[in-house]
């Protein structure tokens, strides 16, 4: 019981936070200057002010900002998103084309960062300065300091000149028709360098906190109690210390979701990766607010999930905490 | 026909004349042989769709597919005239207040059903209502349809600009059965999905802001035609990545290319062919607007100054490769109204410096006279922020401080133009074909409204007012001449704008792709000519 | 009287011990090295060079390691050389003034709420998961393009949307501290809040906080090159980021324009972290028992 009311309020205040975020973001982007329907003249070529007139009032820009934002929270909590001014397409249906890719892409990421990087990190503790773990530091180094975009840029330049065995731009070939298993290589071909250079940053991260975490969980007291009761010394590693281990990098995993939308952006503008950070990028710059707010409240509401599934998963592993 | 045949005997000329009917015959075969039908043609483009009606908006990022999908009455060739399209006749008559159009018989929409003088007059009307550019068919009152193949346009003042209207990227023919339901055309859902059109080319997918993917029509009312199977459009927002896929050759057609350095580049490549044709209807012009309403800039003499202290030979050549001819005039070279005659500002820094003292604005201690701030247009940094910055150079050689502004994207710089928060800002101007289209919208103190593209630099000059407005309401194009030349010279006198080249606009093909598209409007047209070597 | 002179005693010893370790380390001494001379020729270059970044000095596109421009020119025929001179100016000015305004705001809003705990921290925390789940580089774009892209705008930004992460760091801190024997000492002493906040705890809590600090200077640098590379950056003014991102669509044809700032970026950051990882190494207690 007790369980479910923790859930709840849990719950609810996730929903107030993600509310506060939207309303804030609607805010902003209304005192933005221009709005979308300069956009729209902007792209047409010029625009005669009656039809610019017409449009403001269509889309209801005409009324005061109160007004608008209490509409617009109205229609969000009914579930609809609306319409984007810019493509008069609906919201949810331009985020849904939109977050399958940038989900690859992450979770790519993220997922092959963190395998590999605890992988690294906890061999490497070991021997803490051996080759490994100097490579590690190295690596980490690299992995903080490059820019991610400059990094990007690079490779672009590498495998699009020196070495072209990887496409450098979008998810599938320009003329990719149909699906099946050609369509999956395909994809997975482009996501080879979108991925590597957005999960450089995490790998670097991952491996050095494994690396720490392992080493002082090694000097610990409960795992020289386990090496004196006699089991292999693999063992040791393995069982006991990683749980421990692995909890600083669950942690920042975790809360890391909110800085992933800016390196997914970043990535996905160098490689023309269709996703979501793009989608983001493109409607604030053409204040398309209905697509902007529609994107930041799905951002949003997926960075208050994973801090709680963070939180939950973290309680789980850490002993201490479950022994209270 | 060489003079010696025409004296040789009766039957040796029967034989020639049969000869060369037969040698034609032969090469028109060979010729058609050569054109292989078939395959799939990729357009790469930075520039991104909102949907795919161009009856209800303007802009050549729509062009692009719209003129694919929908036909129109006419379409034009590489000299401005005007070719049979969807009417297979035309008559404009002599008072130029009505247009006769003849419909081809058996053309249908995508859907089957016959094209007809009420989906023309439907559409006429719709573009009349919402398109953008209200001056194109605003002096149309109604259009009258006697017969499912005739329609007639009637106007309630002379209006020039009506041929030119019926082009492929400005006057698309919608089916009435789809978009007379009611709805509000310009949010109609049909136009980005199951699009039902009149052109060589069905749609069969389209991916807001990221590709178009459209295929031959077979009933299409060009027999023969279009020659491709299926034509994507592609869209990426990074200027390299289309380059490089050319070079790569996964795409094989890129329009409105500008960068210096991409053009020479690609240049040396031998397996593409860069070509400038294709942009005069466009007719766009890079131009440094002046804000009348402020100080010191009010002053002609500063404005004067100020061209007098540019180099628009170094602009077109070092910035621009060479690419961007340089500019005299408010109307682009390659159209029939252009004329050389203007006022011009060698580019002379002691002159400059010289101007501005008779003017009385003498340099500080420091040097400086007074402060100015330049904006520009956040397109491709070559054409406007690069001429910006070095603009800002050029003026603190005469004593006048530039600061450069930059605008985080469009609406930010729209939204400066529209309320006249700016000092100079450098900007592209596009004519559309008829100056009434493109070029009156900046000079007619009519316009000045808070809009961008309208006469966001508040000059006025009623003189130029009668010049324009008569210009635009007689037939005959040697008076409209007449007018028009007038007007580029009283403009390039006055100087609200100072014109520093023409937008080296240029298109990127692969050689293996066949008859591209080069008429006035260039690829903002059908591609049903289009085919693959 | 004679407890907080402990209390003072006990932060001095630490802190030449801290000292001493960090010298001794090999990377952290490159950093300083490293650091010091993206600063010296930051500050001095400018003054001895004399040229102006934005001055088209050669034909655009020049290689580099030629005779007309060592590192190349760019698209506009700019020095990229004269432009890693002067971008160190304005990359290092915003990268340290966004994070003293991060850390500034981090250390006050997470030792209150990790000191008063209860309500105000609820109240904190809700903020600073507010902040937190807020998208960062899309607020600082809306900013940037609200208010426009000055220097000083940008710095602005920065620092508004990182100071999260120090806030979490200085509140678990705090939260160890409170009830520790001599704090709880001087509450008994009648030492008020502030002076426990500020003049007890902080200096305790000071190494991961310094650290953090360091760090989140080579985070303003990136965070400042991405909103320039997005075109969100100062144009007057030059910096790394600034050049990358006008650079960015002709990378083609000079990738030396892309190349030479981007490595100044990444040598600079690395150097900032090399030195919080001296510290981290030198103030961390568990490592000193080693």
């Amino acid at each position: 019981m007790r369980f479910f009311r923790q859930l709840l309020s849990r719950v609810l205040q996730a929903l107030a936070l993600v509310l506060a975020v939207v309303v804030l973001n609607f805010i902003l982007v209304h005192a933005a200057p221009g709005d979308p329907v300069e956009t729209i003249a902007g792209v047409s070529g010029g625009m005669s002010p009656e039809l610019m007139a017409q449009l403001r009032l269509q889309y209801g820009l005409d009324k005061p900002l109160y007004v608008q934002l209490a509409v617009y929270m109205g229609k969000v909590l009914s579930g609809d998103l609306g319409y984007s001014y810019f493509f008069n397409l609906p919201v949810a249906s331009l985020i849904g084309e939109r977050v399958p890719a940038t989900l690859l892409l992450v979770l790519g990421a993220v997922l092959s960062a963190f395998v590999m990087g605890t992988t690294l990190g906890v061999l490497s503790a070991r021997k803490p300065n051996g080759v490994l773990s100097q490579f590690i530091t190295v690596l980490s180094m690299v992995g903080f300091a490059a820019p991610v975009f400059w990094m990007g840029i690079m490779l672009v330049i590498l495998f699009a000149s020196v070495f072209p065995i990887l496409p450098v731009a979008g998810m599938r070939s320009i003329d990719s028709s149909g699906g099946g298993i050609a369509d999956v290589l395909d994809v997975l071909h482009h996501l080879v360098l979108p991925t590597f250079t957005l999960g450089l940053v995490y790998l670097a991260q991952y491996s050095r906190l494994s690396r720490a975490a392992m080493l002082d969980v090694l000097g610990a007291d409960f795992i020289r109690t386990a090496r004196a009761k006699g089991l292999a010394d693999r063992v040791v590693l393995y069982k006991h210390a990683l749980r421990n281990a692995l909890l600083p990098v669950v942690t920042v995993l975790g809360l890391q979701f909110g800085n992933v939308m800016a390196g997914a952006i970043l990535v996905e503008t160098v490689f023309n990766w269709p996703g979501l950070g793009r989608l983001a990028f493109e409607s604030v710059l053409r204040r398309d607010y209905p697509t902007i707010l529609g994107v930041l409240l799905f951002a949003s509401i997926v960075v208050v999930v994973m801090n709680q599934v963070t939180d939950m998963v973290y309680r789980l592993i850490d002993p201490r905490i479950n022994a209270q | 026909m060489p003079q010696a045949l025409t004296q040789s005997p009766k039957s040796s000329r029967l034989r020639t004349a049969m000869l060369v009917g037969l040698a034609c015959l032969a090469s028109a075969h060979a010729f058609a042989q050569d054109i292989k039908r078939g395959g799939t043609l990729v357009l790469g483009s930075t520039q991104v769709a909102r949907h795919l009606n161009g009856a209800v908006q303007s802009g050549a990022a729509t062009a692009l597919p719209s003129t694919q999908l929908f036909a129109s009455p006419l379409r034009f060739d590489d000299k401005w005239n005007a070719q049979p399209y969807l009417a297979e006749k035309w008559s404009l008559a002599a008072d130029g207040k009505s247009l006769t159009l003849n419909l081809r018989k058996g053309a249908v929409f995508h859907d089957g059903k016959p094209i007809t003088s009420e989906d023309v007059a439907f559409s006429i009307m719709t573009i009349k209502a919402n398109h953008p550019f209200s001056s194109m068919m605003g002096p149309v009152e109604k259009v009258e349809t006697p017969d499912p193949l005739t329609a007639i346009i009637r106007m309630n003042v002379p209006h020039p600009a009506i041929v030119l209207a019926m082009s492929p990227a400005l006057c698309p023919i919608l089916p009435k059965h789809i978009y007379g339901d009611g709805q509000d055309v310009k949010n109609h859902p049909r136009n980005s999905v199951d699009v039902v059109g009149s052109g060589p080319f069905r749609l069969v997918e389209f991916k807001a802001g990221q590709r178009t993917v459209l295929e031959r029509f077979d009933k299409f009312f060009l027999p023969g035609k279009p020659y491709l199977d299926k034509l994507i459009l592609s869209i990426n927002p990074d200027a390299a990545s289309l380059m490089l896929g050319l070079e790569r050759g996964d795409i094989h057609i890129v329009p409105f290319t500008s960068a210096p350095a991409d053009l020479k580049r690609l240049a040396a490549n031998p397996k593409l062919v860069i070509s400038p044709k294709g942009y005069e209807g466009i007719g766009a012009i890079n131009w440094l607007a002046f804000n009348l309403t402020r100080k010191p800039l009010s002053d002609l003499a500063v404005r004067k100054a100020i061209a007098t202290a540019i180099d628009k030979n170094f602009i077109s050549k070092a910035l621009q490769g060479g690419y961007s001819p340089v500019a005299d005039s408010p109307i682009h070279s390659s159209s029939p109204f252009h004329v050389t005659d203007t006022v011009r500002y060698p580019f002379d820094v002691k002159k400059a410096a010289a101007m501005l003292d008779a003017a009385g604005y003498k340099a500080g201690p420091n040097g400086e006279r007074f402060k100015l701030t330049i904006d520009f247009y956040p397109g491709p940094d070559d054409q406007q922020k690069n001429p910006a910055e070095y603009i800002r150079t050029a003026l603190k050689k005469v004593g006048i401080t530039v600061e450069v502004r930059t605008s985080a994207d469009f609406p930010s710089w729209a939204k400066k133009m529209a309320t006249r928060d700016f000092d100079m800002s450098m900007d592209a101007n596009f004519n559309w074909g008829d100056p009434i289209i493109g070029v009156h919208r900046t000079y007619l103190s009519t316009n000045i409204r808070p809009i961008v593209w309208t006469n966001t630099q508040s000059y006025n000059n009623p003189k130029v007012d009668v010049l324009l407005n008569s210009a635009g309401s007689v037939m005959d194009p040697t008076q409209r001449k007449a007018y028009y030349a007038a007007f580029q010279k009283i403009v390039t006198d006055e100087l609200p704008v100072y014109f520093i080249d023409q937008v080296g606009y240029h298109t990127i093909s692969q050689k293996k792709v066949g008859n591209v598209p080069s008429t006035i409007w260039g690829t903002a047209s059908p591609f049903d000519e289009v085919y693959l070597k | 009287m004679t407890q907080i002179a402990n209390a003072a005693a006990k932060v001095e010893h630490p802190t030449v011990e801290a000292l001493r370790m960090f010298v001794r380390n090999p990377a952290a001494n490159a950093g300083m090295v490293i650091l010091l001379l993206v600063i010296l020729v930051s500050i001095v270059g400018p003054l001895i060079y004399g040229a102006d970044p934005f001055e088209i000095r050669a034909a655009p596109l020049t290689a580099p390691f030629t005779e007309e421009a060592w590192l190349g020119t760019d698209y506009l025929g700019r020095d990229v050389l004269t432009t890693l001179i002067y971008g160190g100016r304005a990359t290092l000015l915003v990268g340290a003034v966004a994070a003293l305004l991060s850390v500034s705001i981090g250390i006050t809003l997470g030792a209150m709420a990790g000191y008063y705990g209860g309500r105000v921290d609820a109240i904190l925390m809700r903020v600073t998961e507010f902040f937190q789940v807020l998208p960062a580089l899309l607020f600082a774009m809306v900013v940037v393009s609200l208010f426009g892209a000055k220097l000083t705008i940008v710095t602005l930004a920065i620092g508004l949307v990182s100071w999260t992460g120090t806030a979490r760091l200085t509140r678990a801190e705090f939260m160890k501290y409170r009830d520790l024997e001599f704090v709880r000492a001087e509450r008994a002493i009648g030492a008020g809040n502030a002076r426990i906040i500020w003049r007890v705890i902080l200096p305790n809590a000071l190494p991961p906080l310094i650290v953090s600090g360091t760090l989140a200077i080579g985070a303003a640098i990136l965070f400042e090159a991405g909103l320039s590379f997005l075109g969100l950056g100062d144009p007057n003014q030059m910096s790394w980021g600034l050049m990358i991102g006008s650079s960015r669509q002709y990378v083609l044809s000079c990738w030396w324009a892309v190349a030479f700032p981007g490595a100044a970026i990444f040598v600079t950051v690395l150097a900032v972290s090399l030195i919080g990882d001296g510290l981290n190494d030198a103030l961390n207690p568990k490592l000193r028992e080693r």
